[in-house]
């Protein structure tokens, strides 16, 4: 069964590596996608302590990889390491650099606590225990190896400051590589010299330490980006943690990511648990929509148990897709008019393993073969022509309203996700509903024509039917739109 | 909502008999056509009006033409 919806905390599954304290992390998240973020980690991890800032939920948990894993709203996970104040800024590079080595940079000691706190957290991660150190580390390497094919190869320059660029901020965008190739997949191997005490059966404890990678990824914005950039300041930290702990720089495949993020907010030391973000889904073969995105529109929809949801605009299928996954014990119906959208759903449903739980149509939102009031939940992503040239046109609004609106089941939610142009059109119309709806059409008023203005009242009762409970504003990469949530009060024919 | 019209007539009857309930025989054949074939190709065929809609690939298309609707 999914997990609980809302607050209540979970208790940490039998046989979680708890490691007794409860670890401090921190999850990056698309911008507007935090507060599921930290709900998500609430009721699925039982997070304790649970900070919200741009970009970023920390949190206080005790469970192991496998259920950290399953977080479905946040972009990378990280243990965190330090989180302090905005760094004071003045104009001397060199005194910059160093105060932001003294947050970085410590004792060996410290790091190897660190190292074997993060292999802790991963050996348990179904293997069988009593697996030796230096195996533990082979078996790791092999798991890398298989991910490397989801790295792009980019100039070791770059690749020591972009990483996945998955976290949005003030004057930051979200650009997440979609589709890594997997002829990028480039499994050197590795000069003997370099690993010497692989499967030997030496001293692995010195030998790791010898041989040990890092790489440091550091992000910087705000005042302090305007003195030094995040290439130097990741530099001058590679190397000096190559001086202090005689390790090896590696900007390709780590052993250890130490990720850095300075801002006017705060300055963040994480390590990330895992190589690929939490938004790669295993089970989608191909995204549409962010898949983040998608879950997060799912939670909004109050599903339970024998629910029947709908995406009667399905495309890819992505929402249905992490909704089922989610909340496996309900039935979900998609729509759509295009083949080759369908194609790929059909695909991505297959690959998923949920063929008995998504059922396909092909079949126009303007007109559902579906029987009215049949629904408990439609969820909906409404094109807005960036990816497909479907509808470009505001005036098809009330035509797709007004299906949706039918099909549910009066108390039952409707989840939307909205351009800012169609969110626009919703707002102002739902306001002249909220008005009285009769005489909408005179309120409503500039519309030159007869068919505008028709479109435009039976929105207006439309939306007297459907009571907002919600609306949220995300970035999808690129731009942003808004996820609504209305609940259907009552038919839209009555009253 | 439409119910489906399979090429192999003889596996059901076109109506539940009496005391289908007790048929094991029967309730394992029904279940197996509710709930366990899928239809790759094939139609669905509307009881009121007799219309078709063609299934392709497990995907019914139930678009109507502009004259329909």
């Amino acid at each position: 069964t999914g997990p609980p919806r809302g607050g209540r905390a979970t208790r940490a599954p039998p046989g979680a590596m708890a490691a007794a304290p409860r670890g401090r992390f921190f999850c990056t998240a698309g911008r507007g996608l935090e507060p599921f973020v930290a709900r998500e980690v609430r009721a699925r991890l039982g997070a304790t302590e649970v900070d919200c800032v741009s970009g970023k939920v920390f949190f206080r948990a005790a469970v192991g990889p496998g259920e950290l894993r399953r977080l479905r709203s946040g972009e990378r996970l990280f243990l965190l390491l330090k989180r302090r104040g905005p760094l004071p800024v003045c104009g001397n590079r060199g005194k910059m650099l160093h105060e932001i080595k003294s947050l970085v940079i410590e004792e060996p000691k410290y790091w190897l606590d660190i190292i074997s706190v993060w292999r802790k957290l991963h050996g348990h991660e179904g293997k069988a225990d009593g697996v030796s150190h230096s195996a533990l580390v082979l078996k790791r390497k092999s798991e890398e190896e298989t991910n490397i094919a989801n790295k792009r190869q980019k100039t070791e320059q770059e690749r020591a400051v972009v990483s996945e660029k998955c976290q949005v901020e003030a004057g930051e965008t979200c650009v997440v590589p979609e589709g890594m190739s997997s002829q990028e997949c480039w499994i050197e191997s590795k000069p003997s010299s370099e690993f010497p005490s692989k499967g030997c059966g030496e001293n692995p404890t010195a030998n790791e330490q010898l041989s040990f990678s890092f790489r440091v990824s550091c992000r910087c914005s705000g005042a302090i980006a305007r003195i030094l950039t995040s290439q130097e300041i990741g530099r001058a930290l590679g190397v000096a943690l190559v001086q202090q702990c005689g390790w090896r720089a590696d900007l390709r495949d780590p052993d250890l990511e130490i990720f850095v993020h300075l801002n006017d907010i705060h300055s963040v030391v994480g390590i990330p648990l895992f190589r690929l973000p939490l938004a790669n889904r295993d089970y989608i073969k191909t995204a549409g929509l962010r898949s983040t995105v998608a879950w997060a529109m799912a939670s909004l929809a109050e599903i339970s148990a024998g629910a029947l949801v709908l995406d009667p605009m399905c495309g890819l299928g992505t929402i249905l897709l992490e909704a089922a996954k989610e909340w496996p014990e309900a039935c979900y119906w998609g729509a759509d008019i295009s083949d080759s959208q369908l194609e790929g759903a059909d695909e991505n449903i297959r690959t998923a393993d949920l063929m008995d739980k998504i059922e396909l149509l092909k079949a126009s939102v303007k007109a559902l073969p579906l029987p009215s009031e049949s629904f408990d939940s439609v969820i909906s992503d409404i094109p807005f022509g960036k990816k497909f040239k479907m509808m470009n046109d505001a005036q098809l609004l009330p035509d797709i309203l007004q299906e949706m609106e039918r099909v549910l089941r009066v108390g039952g939610t409707l989840v939307l996700l909205l351009s800012a142009e169609l969110r626009g059109r919703v707002a102002a119309l739902a306001s002249c509903a909220a008005g009285g709806s009769a005489q909408a059409p005179a309120v409503a008023g500039n519309s030159s024509s007869s068919a505008q203005g028709h479109g435009e009242s039976l929105l207006s009762r439309l939306l007297g039917s459907l009571v907002p409970e919600g609306a949220y504003a995300v970035s999808l990469g690129k731009t942003d739109a808004f996820i609504h949530k209305y609940r259907k009060v009552s038919a839209a024919g009555d009253g | 909502p439409l119910p489906p019209k399979l090429g192999r007539p003889s596996e059901l009857p076109p109506e539940p008999g009496p005391g289908y309930e007790g048929d094991e025989e029967f309730l394992r054949r029904l279940h197996h056509v509710l709930l366990e074939l899928e239809v790759l190709e094939g139609s669905l065929q509307c009881p009121d009006s007799g219309r078709r809609f063609p299934i392709s690939r497990g995907v019914p298309n139930l678009l109507l033409s502009e004259d329909e609707a």
